[in-house]
């Protein structure tokens, strides 16, 4: 009863309702998508207004910078003035002075006066001392030179030995000159050599200094090496590095077994195998040129020297470092537009250039790898190469014995799913038995897979007797039965024939191919074992080669050098 | 300012470099030459019958010879060289860790695995024997000299 008051009651309002209701929320729809909208304008347009907000800030820091960078600049070049000033007048003197006595256009009185007033101008300074004693020195006062010198060794034992081996061979002093190099050797620490003593060893080594400066600096060399190579650390260091040089000078790959590369599993390892094994002739060439170089290099290194002793002479003395360090931020900071951390950078990077010390064994191994970069020259490579004969020797050997162990036993041939290995190829015709068994197999298989039309033929045979027993009732219908039946049996025999052919000549095609390849592989296997061998034996040549570097070996070249200076 | 580097100073380097060094062998005593004795014992081993005890006495002490104070630790596992016996065999070791004795190995015979990895460069003529080691593996040459693989 209820349920029929429900069903006649009029719902026609409520429905009528709801209609408007979701027209009114469709409409709310449509508005909240404008919405939706305009709101995510406002937010690309808000992210643009901070990305331009950010940049303006960066700009406004970059720039404030820059304004800070530059009023510091010439605050601090102002202090440096004030406080270091008349070092940089020392240093005009110096060059003035040693450009003055190459000349010889200077008086005695003049040298006199002046170095006596810059020693009172620059208290504390290294270099005013080593003028006085070196003007003294020239008018032969000896006291007065001893005195100045004390004074200058007290204050910087290390730049005045430097400055003064380079000042007397200069003026090729060979006697002082040697004493002060013994000095300057004496002040080398061999796990912590600078970066100048690289230009002191070539121009001993080129022969720039007296010759029997190169007496002295073997001696000490030896002494060195003995205390480096006390313990393995060091020496296993720099045969780590040369293991990594032979293997990483090693030849490109020249695409010579086509072959190879297409039908073995494990050419990878073989290829990188000859080409380690191609490495000796390479590792030859390069030994060999470092022992023929004889080109005479001491007018570079001349110069070089010079400059030494003119950054000696010019250079910023470690007081004054700190402040000079700020100066060249703040000039990179403007140099970059007010960017700090470029500007920090730039700042580390030259610092670790300037402030690299390296051990001795390292500073003869960089020399070896790569004079150039290194900033020597091909004589001091071959005496690098010399004094470290010892351990590439050995390195050589761990390199040779590595590529004698990488060396595949094996090489994995996979033709066309036919896979075996052969050693050197010497074993052609079991291979090709093989294959041959390979594809019978292969064709027995594919033979199996296709079933004989059994029940096409019973069905061809029924339909023939059905034809036989229909002759008897219509002989037109059984001839036509019969007819139908025997094209059905031979149809399906044909067929069946004709699928077992193409499969029998697809397989011999197959195995045509295979053999052709296999043969290919094989012979060229027997190449590359043949190569492989050639280039392996060149590695006892390089031994021996590198065995007969003896330091007396290149001392030859330094020699003649020495005889073209003298 | 820098000082001069005296003889003192030099002995405290040399000091802390020797510290580090100590409780294993050097390379520079791994890689020293071996003796003519010694290289001759080895690779004639394949003539020698060393089926009698005076032989393989004799082969211990030599090889303890060789290689001085070194302790038990430092001695080479084994040793490996080309065997000429003629085909099929290839290489035979001589296993000094445990029962001394000398082994044969045809071309298809597998070794274990610590003697397998150098089998390589032990066939290779430019070395007469291989030493393994626990954690290395020495190469020696016709001559005597040693390099580390």
């Amino acid at each position: 009863m209820s349920q029929q008051v429900i069903s006649y009651a009029d719902l026609s309002i409520i429905n009528n309702a709801l209609r408007s209701i979701s027209k009114d929320m469709s409409g709310v729809h449509s508005e909240l998508g404008s919405l939706n909208f305009k709101q995510d304008q406002m937010e690309s347009e808000l992210v643009k207004l901070a990305d331009s907000f950010s940049d303006f800030v960066e700009a406004d820091l970059k720039h404030k910078a820059l304004q800070l960078a530059e009023t510091r600049q010439g605050n601090l070049k102002q202090d440096l003035q004030i406080k270091f000033g008349y070092y940089a007048e020392v240093r005009r003197m110096a060059t003035g002075i040693l450009q003055g006595v190459d000349t010889g256009v200077i008086s005695d009185d003049t040298l006199r006066f002046t170095t006596e007033e810059v020693m009172i101008k620059a208290p504390g300074y290294w270099l005013a001392p080593a003028l006085v004693s070196l003007t003294s020195w020239i008018r032969n006062d000896k006291s007065k030179t001893e005195k100045a010198l004390n004074e200058a060794l007290k204050r910087d034992d290390y730049k005045t030995t430097l400055f003064f081996m380079m000042v007397m061979r200069r003026l090729t002093r060979n006697e002082a000159c040697l004493k002060w190099l013994e000095r300057y050797f004496m002040h080398q620490n061999p796990h912590n050599l600078d970066r100048e003593f690289i230009i002191i060893l070539e121009a001993v080594t080129t022969g720039v200094f007296p010759p029997a400066s190169r007496n002295l600096m073997m001696v000490n060399v030896k002494n060195w090496l003995d205390q480096l190579t006390q313990g393995d650390t060091f020496i296993n260091e720099q045969k780590k590095q040369w293991v990594n040089f032979f293997v990483a000078i090693g030849p490109l790959s020249e695409g010579k077994y086509p072959l190879l590369e297409k039908y073995t599993t494990n050419w990878n390892l073989l290829e990188k195998s000859l080409k380690e094994a191609k490495t000796h002739d390479v590792i030859n060439t390069h030994f060999k040129n470092i022992i023929s170089s004889s080109a005479d290099f001491s007018k570079g290194i001349k110069v070089q020297l010079d400059e030494i002793l003119s950054l000696l002479v010019t250079n910023f003395d470690d007081e004054e470092l700190p402040l000079q360090e700020q100066v060249r931020f703040n000039q990179l900071i403007i140099q970059m537009d007010g960017d700090k951390n470029a500007a920090q950078a730039i700042m580390d990077a030259e610092r670790h250039i300037f402030n690299e010390q390296i051990d001795f064994l390292q500073l003869l191994t960089n020399a070896s790898f790569n004079p150039e970069l290194s900033g020597a020259t091909r004589v001091t490579q071959a005496l690098a190469v010399s004094i470290g004969q010892t351990w590439i020797l050995e390195a050589y050997d761990t390199f040779t014995a590595q590529c004698r162990n990488n060396v595949p036993k094996l090489v994995e041939l996979s033709i066309d799913n036919f896979k075996v290995p052969t050693k050197d190829g010497s074993d052609e015709n079991e291979l090709l038995k093989e294959q041959e068994i390979f594809y019978d197999q292969v064709l027995e298989t594919e033979l199996s897979k296709l079933s004989f039309p059994y029940g096409l033929l019973i069905i061809g045979t029924l339909i023939c007797f059905l034809g036989f027993w229909l002759f008897t009732i219509n002989p037109i219908v059984g001839a036509l039965g019969l007819g139908m039946g025997i094209v059905i049996i031979w149809n399906s025999l044909n067929t069946h024939k004709k699928a077992k052919n193409k499969i029998i000549e697809n397989i011999t095609e197959r195995k045509q191919k295979g053999k052709e390849v296999l043969r290919g592989c094989i012979a060229e296997t027997v190449d590359y074992r043949i190569e492989h061998l050639f280039e392996d034996n060149k590695a006892e040549e390089v031994r021996n080669l590198i065995s007969s570097i003896t330091p007396e070996d290149f001392s030859s070249v330094s020699k003649e050098t020495v005889r073209n200076i003298i | 300012m820098r000082k001069i580097l005296t003889q003192s100073d030099n002995l405290d380097v040399s000091i802390s470099l020797k510290t580090p060094t100590s409780g294993f062998v050097s390379d520079r005593d791994v890689l020293k030459k071996r003796s003519k004795k010694y290289l001759d014992l080895i690779t004639n081993l394949d003539a020698k019958t060393l089926s009698d005890t005076k032989g393989m006495n004799e082969l211990i002490k030599s090889i303890q010879e060789e290689f001085g104070t070194a302790e038990l630790a430092n001695l080479p596992l084994g040793i490996i060289s080309k065997c000429f016996l003629g085909y099929p065999y290839e290489v035979h070791t001589l296993d000094l860790s445990g029962s001394q004795i000398i082994k044969h190995y045809k071309e298809t015979e597998t070794m274990e695995a610590q003697f397998e990895k150098a089998r390589s460069v032990a066939k290779h003529n430019a070395y007469a024997m291989v030493e393994i080691y626990d954690d290395k593996i020495i190469l020696i040459r016709e001559d005597g000299t040693a390099s580390k693989l």
